[in-house]
């Protein structure tokens, strides 16, 4: 008798459990970290203070701008993007612990735009951005390590590799400066030897070739290097480094009256970034650079025009490639969080990435790589030539589009025109 | 000695049930803390009882970094080994500089030790087996399967953390209140006196520079294990400034301390945050805050309770007690 009750009790315990299991799968899914019905909070790190700062602390300032614009034209379906701006003064273990307080405490949606490549490698190590599946759009580095889409499942790249700026670089000179005597300078770590790599695998051989150690370059090392340079008789010279040794480089070639045709890498040849360093512009004019986007003051551009309608209005700030890389990220993702629909999920965003990235409208002029087994985003570069003011324009008047990958693919001229700017810049995909 | 084991087990018991009860970014704080907690009793070691002041800390602990992640990753060996060879490494180069300090005092030895926190990170981009400015990854892993799902990296990284934490802190207080102790304690009184007494001080110096060496060496690969990474950058000049901070906060006299001293220093951006939040204009505040919190109660520290808030407390306690 009394095992009968006990048996009773179990069945209506099981009943009980059963009808409750099923009304808590009749029950609306609970919402997304990060979304609610009337906003979208993103975070991003970056340097606002410290050495590393100029130039890079405007882009969250640009990327808030586009949002805001966004926002006061009815958000992205309905729901307002809060950007939410952490300062990691471009050190590894802030910009975790700053990573931290994003997911953990304020608890964003996503990551957009964080910058660096020693930050983002350690920040996804030691935070897990994979493992907890936060995704982690456009980062704001060209190491072509981020490329691999096995190891960074949730995060997506923007710019073109340094390996695939290299190779194309090699693919120009041998269509254009094949009868010149061939020099290089190169920042001997993984930016500079990525480079040499593909210059090697191309077949561009140097005649006088200077390696350097990052931190090394001063006025008196750029010395040493003219003089080598000179004395090898280099009538083109390419330079992989970064705008610190671009500008002793330049001041003392043209002190020393020597002029080879310059190829500058586009980490070193900012031309704001020359002039905070006190080296007049005018040491550019003439070099030639590979360069993604058209420049900053071209306003027969469409995407231009509108950035700068927006950057007047919301931001104030001076239009220069990093406000221009800022309200392109924005853009971007918000036609990446239109194409995850409205029940917004991370994975429903990874997955749009994935299936609908590649048909983004962005201001770079090569196409996007986003696939379901890749995570790469923009694939070339154009040369460009600057003038006395800093000022690119098109090598031979118009773009000439050369695409590749960061590995063995071949280098190809590209037909490629990108999409239209959204009108307004107010993206309406889906 | 039993006793006292058994308040540290206490304390761990009570640690571990701490962990599983706040949320994820408290226990990352928490694998911080602990990580203070080592480098303050280096400093607490060296500073407080031997009576050398050290600014170089932060070095210290790259030396342990760089070890243990080198050891990790060209040895794959297990993660106990490495934070050994941190240990060992680190306290071989202690003896060294120790060696060279004891020759020197005071505003000499402070300055000679600041040089050594701004240059010997700065190394690190001269040779590529160091990985240059990104550094190298020092991945301990994934915690072990059977824990659960639930449990997850941070709080493996804090339970590391705080056991070895605890373990250190037993054996310094153990080391502290034993003869090597006392002896640190009569060399810093007067060096003279201890001398006449038969004490070979300059030897004892070194003894005290090895050991706190040893334990900073500790802390930076404990350190290195909370970020995944060894890098120029994460032991910085700011670094060492903090962890001096600390130490006076904390009392640099005083073992039991070093708790209230780490709890401060991973508490001191979060009250930036909560002040520049009050006041508004969060951003561009925020930005200088945390350093200039530092400063001030740096300043205020030594100007007012010379020997750490937490020796006052004690005083005042104490006199509480008389009465």
């Amino acid at each position: 008798m009394i095992r009968k009750t006990g048996g009773r009790r179990t069945w209506f315990v099981a009943a009980l459990l059963a009808a409750g299991s099923l009304f808590a799968t009749s029950l609306p899914v609970q919402a997304e970290t990060g979304v609610s019905s009337r906003e979208i909070k993103l975070g991003i790190t970056l340097p606002l203070t410290g050495a590393a700062s100029p130039g890079y602390n405007k882009i969250g300032n640009a990327l808030d701008a586009y949002f805001k614009y966004v926002n006061d034209n009815g958000g992205v379906y309905g729901r307002k993007i809060t950007l939410i701006q952490k300062n990691d003064e471009y050190s590894p273990q802030l910009s975790i612990a700053k990573t931290n307080e994003l997911i953990l405490k304020d608890k964003v949606f996503a990551l957009v735009g964080p910058l660096g490549t020693a930050n983002f490698t350690a920040v996804h190590k030691s935070v897990g951005i994979a493992k907890r599946k936060v995704p982690a759009l456009f980062l704001n580095t060209g190491f072509s390590g981020f490329a691999n889409k096995k190891s960074y499942p949730t995060s997506f790249t923007i710019l073109p590799s340094y390996a695939m700026e290299a190779k194309i670089v090699a693919q120009f000179i041998k269509e254009n400066l094949s009868d010149k005597k061939l020099g290089l300078v190169y920042q001997n770590d993984e930016f500079g030897i990525d480079a040499l790599g593909a210059f090697k695998d191309a077949g561009v051989k140097f005649d006088v070739s200077i390696p350097y150690t990052s931190g090394t370059q001063s006025a008196a090392t750029a010395q040493t290097w003219v003089s080598q340079l000179a004395a090898g008789g280099a009538q083109a010279v390419v330079f992989f480094g970064v705008t610190s040794a671009t500008a002793p480089l330049l001041a003392v070639a043209a002190a020393a009256k020597y002029a080879p045709q310059w190829i500058l890498g586009s980490v070193g040849s900012d031309p704001l970034t020359l002039r905070a360093l006190g080296v007049p512009v005018a040491v550019l004019n003439g070099a030639l650079t590979p360069a993604g986007n058209p420049s900053p003051n071209d306003t027969s551009d469409e995407y231009i025009k509108q950035f700068q309608e927006i950057n007047e209005k919301y931001n104030n700030a001076d239009f220069d490639d990093y406000v221009l890389q800022g309200m392109n990220i924005g853009l971007m993702t918000v036609q990446a969080l239109r194409a995850a629909g409205k029940s917004l999920t991370r994975s429903k965003l990874i997955r749009a990435m994935e299936t609908k990235g590649s048909k983004f409208a962005s201001v770079a002029y090569s196409p996007l790589g986003y696939s379901r087994t890749s995570n790469v985003g923009h694939t070339g570069y154009y040369m460009a030539v600057m003038d006395a003011k800093g000022d690119r324009k098109p090598y031979g008047g118009s773009v000439v589009l050369y695409t590749t990958d960061s590995g063995k693919g071949p280098v190809v001229k590209s037909n490629f025109k990108r999409p239209a700017m959204p009108a307004k810049g107010l993206p309406t995909n889906s | 000695m039993r006793k006292k084991i058994l308040l540290f087990i206490l304390l761990g018991w009570v640690l571990l049930i701490i962990g599983d009860r706040v949320d994820e970014l408290r226990v990352y704080q928490g694998a911080q803390i602990a990580m203070y907690t080592i480098a303050l009793a280096s400093i607490v070691l060296l500073t407080g009882y031997s009576g050398q002041v050290s600014l170089g800390n932060g070095a210290m602990m790259a030396v342990g970094g760089y070890a243990a992640a080198l050891t990790l990753n060209n040895l794959q060996t297990p993660i106990w080994f490495a934070f050994l060879m941190a240990i060992i490494a680190s306290a071989i180069f202690g003896a060294i500089l120790g060696s060279a300090a004891a020759r020197l005092s005071g505003p000499y030895l402070a300055g000679t030790t600041l040089a050594l926190a701004v240059g010997l990170p700065a190394i690190a981009n001269q040779f590529s087996f160091l990985g240059g400015e990104p550094g190298i990854l020092f991945d301990v892993g994934f915690p072990p399967e059977r824990f659960g799902e639930e449990f997850t990296q941070y709080k493996w990284f804090f339970w590391i953390s705080s056991v070895i934490a605890l373990v250190a802190l037993l054996i310094t207080s153990n080391i502290l209140s034993s003869r090597f102790g006392r002896t640190w304690r009569a060399v810093r009184g007067n060096a003279l006196a201890a001398e006449l007494a038969g004490v070979n001080s300059s030897r004892m110096k070194i003894l005290a520079f090895t050991i706190s060496s040893a334990l900073a060496g500790l802390a930076g690969a404990v350190f290195a294990m909370n970020i995944s990474l060894v890098a120029p950058g994460a032991y910085s000049l700011a670094l060492s400034f903090a962890l001096v901070t600390g130490a006076v906060l904390a009392g640099i006299s005083s073992l039991p301390g070093v708790g209230f001293g780490a709890l401060i220093l991973v508490a001191i951006p979060e009250i930036a945050d909560a002040i520049a939040g009050s006041l508004g204009s969060a951003d561009k505040l925020n930005n200088y805050l945390p350093g200039l919190i530092v400063s001030v109660l740096l300043i205020l520290s030594v100007i007012y309770t010379p020997n750490g808030p937490g020796e006052n407390l004690r005083k005042l306690l104490h006199k509480k007690h008389a009465k």
